[in-house]
């Protein structure tokens, strides 16, 4: 057991390969920058989005693109990158994380995060947040200053006290169109009691989906992820979904890939969706794309999980996949790619 | 083949400081867990039961760091963390920081099979335990005068020894493979000895402390639970199975002694496959484990 197995020694053998032609490559032309942002997927459709919001939405998704973009061409981490995009998407009352997040059952925002260094590797999570304006920096603390990875509810706060941030009361998250979401989604569940067709169930339940999140790729050639949300609409109080969970609903190593998810948590809980993909990538040596499509098209849709990704790789290839309707998403790079898109690409208008 | 192994915490075990007094009570222990649990699996029953059985089992004893007698926080507290997993059809409970919930193991696997989510904390986790007509305890039924001693000294800043008495550190764990080949992951904790309040190790998350899938394999781990949350600990050794084709002792040797030393983070894990297949592994001095199968091996071992 003390030798290497043969496929160790492959690996050895391919990572040196690998860092040879990265070597040559960074003699050749400046390394990549990336990033790509999600701002939730879901029921997301054309007839029913007026162009007003459409472009609201869109206007939001880009300050959120290019604030972390411009992190990366000032020469920054792709750490700063994703935690300004996603600060940004969580000030943005649209979005559901930071203010505007949907409502837990007791009308109250409850908030998730998380954040991972893919150089460490090194992450830092919160939980069941309800008076931080902002968590993922919270998270970022957690991963800086404290010797743990993942905090919840009155704990973490009083961590946050001890950083010396300022908390919110949570009337600061609560806004006129989430209030009114969790009185159709109760209503949905007294109909739902009353055993009444769940069509109108499922129409309560896209707008919900909603989480945020970003993942980068700086000039270091370090890949970093982050994702914040609100969670479901009308959700159980202390309810977790995936998204603070490091490997579920985030993460990031050098070794493979940064991926943020949204979606049905439940279901990326189980199937640890975003390190999937990386052990695709890392172990089965597919490609992102082919890593992304078969945890997102076949795994999470066999199982009934909606939703969908966004991951990077250290290329720099940006893959942002879903198996919703929708996706609200984002990517820019060095190469000159710049796209915000809702749709799939045949529906983009 | 029917197989069941538990863990019941790993770290430095002094062979010194383990009385044979002490050591009688962890061996009896784990005795009672493991052939309770066994017993579910002879009897026909499955793996979910076997591993929730067991678990619950580790957790009434006070030796082991979970349920009674578990670890204090720096309050002085104690906040209770547990999953469980049906390699079935990956369904998964769990819950974190519960502080009045007698058998956290209960409340994952009601959360599992009786609520819409896999991961409820703090609060809202208790309030769904009255939900479902859970009766709850004071938080000081959990609270044992050892537990309270090594709080104290690891206030004044002595360093306190790993397992003895009793871990700090230590989980209780188990995993099963039944008569169909079904199997199933259990893991509970009080977590680490003076904590922060609201601090969640790997225990409770899916993936990282707990996970189990048919036809693969599965896990249950313990140890200083931030290492095994970054490199995704039970689901790694899984995929390392699954996508590589590595045995489930190769697989989890590489985790324990290259990925997780490699990083500075040390602990155990026990696992098994569809045939019953048990591998226990530990980076520690030592780690309480035992193990029990249909072809008649039984095994109870600390170092």
């Amino acid at each position: 057991m003390s030798r290497p197995t043969l496929p160790g020694s492959i690996a050895v053998l391919l990572i040196a390969a690998a860092a040879l032609l990265s070597g040559a490559a960074a003699g050749a032309a400046p390394a990549p920058i990336a990033i790509a942002i999600h701002g939730g997927a879901g029921v997301i459709e054309p007839a029913k989005m007026s162009a007003a919001r459409e472009a609201s939405y869109r206007a939001g998704l880009a300050a959120a693109l290019d604030a972390g973009y411009d992190v990366l061409e000032r020469g920054g981490t792709s750490l700063d990158a994703v935690t300004a995009a996603v600060r940004l998407m969580e000030d943005d009352p649209q979005f559901n994380a930071g203010r505007g997040a949907v409502l837990n059952h007791d009308g109250d925002a409850e908030l998730d995060a998380a954040i991972m260094d893919g150089a460490g590797p090194r992450a830092g999570a919160v939980a069941g947040i309800r008076h931080v304006k902002n968590p993922i920096e919270l998270a970022r603390l957690v991963m800086e200053k404290s010797p743990h990875v993942l905090l919840i509810a009155e704990g973490a706060e009083d961590f946050a006290l001890e950083q010396g941030m300022v908390l919110v009361p949570r009337s600061y998250f609560r806004t006129e169109a989430r209030e009114h979401e969790l009185e159709e989604a109760r209503r949905a569940e007294k109909a739902r009691a009353a055993g009444t067709p769940t069509t109108q169930v499922l129409a309560g339940r896209g707008a919900s989906m909603g989480t945020v999140g970003a993942v980068a790729l700086d000039r270091a050639g370090n890949l970093a992820a982050a994702t914040s949300t609100g969670g479901l609409t009308n959700k159980h109080r202390g309810r977790v979904g995936d998204t603070p969970l490091i490997g579920a609903g985030t993460y990031a190593s050098n070794e493979s890939c940064a991926v943020s998810g949204t979606g049905a948590g439940e279901y990326f809980i189980r199937q640890v969706v975003a390190y999937d993909v990386c052990a695709g990538m890392h172990y089965r040596r597919l490609t992102l794309a082919q890593a992304v499509h078969e945890v997102v098209q076949v795994k999470l849709r066999h199982t009934g999980g909606e939703g969908g990704v966004i991951a990077l790789d250290r290329a720099g290839n940006i893959v942002m996949d879903f198996n919703s309707v929708g996706m609200f998403r984002g990517a820019r790079d060095s190469s000159g790619r710049r796209e915000i898109a809702m749709y799939r690409d045949a529906a983009e208008h | 083949m029917y197989a069941i192994a538990i863990h019941g915490g790993a770290g430095a075990v002094p062979r010194a400081t383990l009385s044979p007094e002490r050591d009688r009570r962890y061996r009896e222990g784990l005795e009672a867990a493991l052939d309770g649990g066994y017993a579910v699996l002879e009897a026909g029953g499955t793996s979910l039961d076997a591993v929730a059985t067991a678990v619950r089992l580790l957790e009434d004893h006070p030796s082991f760091n979970a349920g009674h007698g578990a670890a204090l926080t720096r309050d002085g507290a104690v906040e209770l963390d547990a999953a469980i997993m049906d390699g079935r059809q990956l369904r998964a409970g769990a819950v974190a920081s519960v502080r009045h919930v007698k058998n956290p193991i209960e409340l994952a696997r009601r959360v599992m099979e009786k609520s819409r989510h896999v991961l409820l904390v703090g609060a809202g986790a208790e309030e769904f335990a009255l939900e479902e007509h859970f009766t709850l305890v004071p938080n000081h039924y959990f609270r044992t005068a050892e537990r309270l001693e090594q709080l104290e000294s690891e206030q004044r800043g002595e360093r306190v020894s790993d397992l003895v008495p009793p871990a700090p550190h230590g989980t209780v764990g188990a995993v099963a493979c039944d008569s169909r080949g079904d199997l199933a992951a259990a893991t509970s904790t009080g977590g680490m000895t003076n904590k922060r309040p609201g601090r969640v190790g790997d225990s409770p998350i899916i993936g990282a402390g707990t996970y189990a899938k048919n036809g693969v394999c599965a896990v249950s781990a313990t140890g200083h639970g931030e290492y095994f949350i970054r490199v995704v600990a039970a689901h790694h050794v899984c995929a390392a199975v699954e996508y590589r084709g590595l045995t489930l002792t190769q697989a989890v040797h590489e985790l324990l002694h290259q990925i997780l030393r490699g990083l500075g983070g040390d602990g155990g894990l026990i696992a098994i496959d569809r045939e019953g297949r048990i591998v226990m592994d530990f980076s520690t001095e030592g780690m309480f484990r035992g193990a029990r199968t249909a072809a008649g091996h039984r095994e109870i071992a600390i170092y």
